[in-house]
């Protein structure tokens, strides 16, 4: 069993508070991201299981343990840094067997263990070269090889592949996923990356001012954020907020934004019901704005004017960049849209997939 | 074409040329500073110049050529010289700087590493402290040193009549540090006696050299990232494994050219020596510099210390070579 538990965990550094409270719990065998800005605590987390950092109040647990006073080399946890942290002086392969020479690993086992995880990650034929000869890439993959010899009960990932240019992070993202699926162990995962985050994990703990804001699977934070952090902090582009005003008459709902407004389907607007005159926030992600020429069928919905201001060509898709009055907002449109620069235009809001926030506590209604 | 050619030839020559014209104004004072009087010294290495010779230089009438007398002189000890084997002060010099700079680099990590521990108080305070020694004039520190071994009113043997007297032997401690030709540790080096005046030598350099290294160390210590040590512990190393896997190989490329530097600095520690024991007792604390002095400020053999002096010059390029490769051969684990 090599689940991992935040009971009450609390982390302060004098009178900064990091960690106010952090209560939840890593499945045996899951792939955990804990993603959120710079700054909001996610690293001292991690360290802080690593048993790097001391915690200030509550109790940690790995499997049935409480690891709180257990040192970090026996807390059968392995840990790859941001900076990969690889001894300079040490080639590949003694920088890969350093922690099972300090186990008394019989040298027979590590030479096995070592090759099969230079193997698996590709770098046998680094193995005699020292840290500075090779690649930021090969630097990663190291770190990682240094990590699996040590066959732990949990692996933990402090932001490794911010690092590394565009194109091998997705190289390596690829890679560390199905390293997971191969090992079959707990991954614990940081990173600010919200990309990373949706696309390896099997579940995502949004972290922001040292609170958990979400812990869900990434289409379920995607689909369902709790607040206005996680709706605004998941996505890219994000989603367009706009303040509003709920109306209520006849049975309609409607949202009045400032210069258009909405009305939302009969079929979800029963928690609204009784909301007439209260001050929301209204979400919509980019690609629920359509332009009127491609937007598909069977949609509920809702005509706004709009004037484009910028639009950026992807290729597969067309943002375009709109003005409504004070508010601007984002469309993530079909390349084949014709708009440019300057039209005027009436663009759809699908309105089976908006979001409505408490202008106050910031939390979601539904 | 063909001007264009000649144009970018001459463009060439011209970029070949313009480096050695900034260099020249360098190359003229070395020339007049260094070259040319070691060059003079050469000739005259290879003449009997005294002291007479002074006012006509090489043109003195009679001022003899004598081919390798002067080197054979020194080499066979038949200067008319008490006490003088060249191979002994030899062998006495390379044992001072090494066992100076054992002494010095070992200590200097130590201490560098302790006060470099996490959240402890006055840090700042000790690191200004040590570098204290090396800010001292030697004069001051010698003399200081000089008292401090003084045979009857010398701090040191008031320190051990003290602990003996504590362990219960009540006669006073009467320790002729410079002049007791006697080494205490008979046989501990083969053909250079080491008097006590060597140790008291080595305790009093001590104090001078360690903080230096200590100084770089402490450097070197915060160029060490955290995260290795933080990958260590994880990795299981306890705090004298960190301490001989990561600390010491981290620090070698930073303490060799320091060692190095601080072998050579040893070597020629004229003023040291000089002061505090003057080469003695009967020249077993001579270095290599104290005797070329010797030869001409007190005896105003000019000729056999230019013989001397290009001697120490060999020895000290035989030194920088094999130092200048060692220092090469741990370049920062960084580069590439």
């Amino acid at each position: 069993m090599s689940s991992v538990t935040y009971n009450n965990v609390i982390k302060s550094f004098g009178d900064v508070s990091v960690i106010k409270q952090l209560n939840f719990k890593v499945e045996d065998k899951e792939f955990l991201v804990l993603v959120g800005p710079s700054g909001c605590g996610k690293t001292t987390a991690l360290r802080m299981l690593a048993g790097l950092e001391e915690i200030t109040s509550g109790e940690i647990m790995i499997g049935d343990r409480v690891v709180n006073d257990v040192a970090p080399k026996d807390r059968d946890i392995a840990m790859v840094f941001q900076s990969y942290a690889l001894y300079p002086h040490m080639s590949v392969y003694d920088n890969m067997a350093f922690g099972l020479k300090l186990r008394k690993t019989p040298k027979e086992e590590i030479k096995r263990r070592v090759n099969e995880a230079a193997e698996i990650l590709d770098i046998t034929h680094l193995l005699d070269r020292k840290p500075r000869q090779l690649s930021g890439g090969q630097r990663q993959r190291v770190a990682v090889g240094r990590a699996i010899v040590r066959e732990p009960k949990v692996f933990l990932f402090d932001e490794p592949l911010s690092n590394l240019d565009a194109k091998l992070r997705v190289q390596m993202r690829a890679e560390i996923s199905k390293l997971h699926q191969r090992l079959q162990t707990t991954f614990i995962y940081v990173t600010h990356d919200q990309t990373e985050a949706m696309t390896m994990a099997s579940r995502i703990a949004v972290i922001n001012k040292g609170l958990l804001q979400q812990l869900d699977t990434p289409q379920a934070l995607y689909d369902r954020p709790n607040n206005l952090f996680v709706a605004g902090f998941i996505g890219s582009p994000s989603m367009n907020f706009f303040p509003g005003k709920m109306a209520v008459s006849g049975g309609k709902v409607t949202v009045d934004m400032d210069g258009f407004q909405v009305q939302i389907p009969e079929a979800l607007a029963g928690p609204y019901k009784n909301m007439d005159g209260k001050r929301v926030v209204f979400g919509i992600r980019p690609e629920n704005i359509h332009d009127p020429e491609f937007a598909p069928v069977n949609i509920h919905g809702e005509k706004v004017a709009a004037k484009v201001d910028v639009t950026e060509l992807m290729g597969n898709e067309t943002f375009l960049y709109l003005v409504n009055g004070k508010n601007t907002f984002i469309g993530r449109v079909d390349p084949r849209s014709s708009k440019r620069v300057g039209d005027d235009m009436q663009v759809i809001f699908d309105m089976d997939k908006f979001h409505i926030f408490d202008v106050d506590t910031e939390e979601a209604i539904r | 074409m063909a001007v264009a050619k000649s144009s970018f030839k001459k463009n060439k020559q011209k970029s070949v040329v313009l480096p050695y014209f900034y260099l020249l104004p360098a190359f003229l004072v070395m020339g007049v500073i260094t070259f040319y009087p070691l060059i003079y010294q050469v000739i005259i290495s290879f003449t009997n110049f005294e002291s007479k010779h002074l006012l006509l230089g090489l043109q003195s009438p009679e001022l003899e050529f004598i081919g390798l007398k002067n080197y054979l002189d020194i080499f066979t000890a038949a200067l008319p010289v008490e006490n003088f084997n060249f191979f002994r002060v030899l062998e006495f010099n390379f044992w001072w700087a090494l066992s100076n700079v054992i002494l010095h680099v070992p200590a200097g990590v130590l201490i560098a590493t302790l006060l470099n521990t996490e959240g402890l108080w006055f840090k700042k305070l000790y690191r200004a402290a040590y570098i204290l020694p090396v800010v001292v004039p030697p004069l001051v520190v010698a003399t200081v040193w000089t008292n401090i071994f003084d045979e009857r009113y010398g701090a040191m043997n008031q320190l051990l009549t003290s602990i003996g007297t504590y362990l219960g032997n009540t006669a006073p401690v009467y320790i002729r540090w410079f002049e007791d030709v006697k080494p205490p540790i008979p046989g501990f080096l083969p053909g250079a006696p080491l008097t006590l005046a060597y140790y008291a030598m080595m305790i009093a350099n001590f104090w001078l050299g360690w903080p230096f290294m200590s100084v770089v160390a402490t450097g070197a210590l915060q160029s060490i990232p955290k995260d290795l040590y933080e990958a260590a512990s994880i990795d299981g190393a306890t705090g004298a494994q960190q301490f001989w896997g990561i600390t010491v190989p981290l620090l070698r490329p930073a303490m060799i050219p320091a060692a190095v530097y601080g072998f050579t600095l040893s070597f020629n520690l004229f003023n040291f020596v000089f002061f505090m024991t003057g080469g003695g007792p009967a020249r077993s604390t001579e270095l290599l510099v104290t005797f070329a002095y010797n030869l001409v400020r007190n005896l105003r053999w000019y000729g056999v210390a230019a013989a001397f002096a290009v001697i120490i010059f060999g020895v000290a390029l035989v030194v920088f070579l094999i130092t200048n490769r060692i220092t090469r051969a741990t370049q920062n684990y960084q580069e590439a």
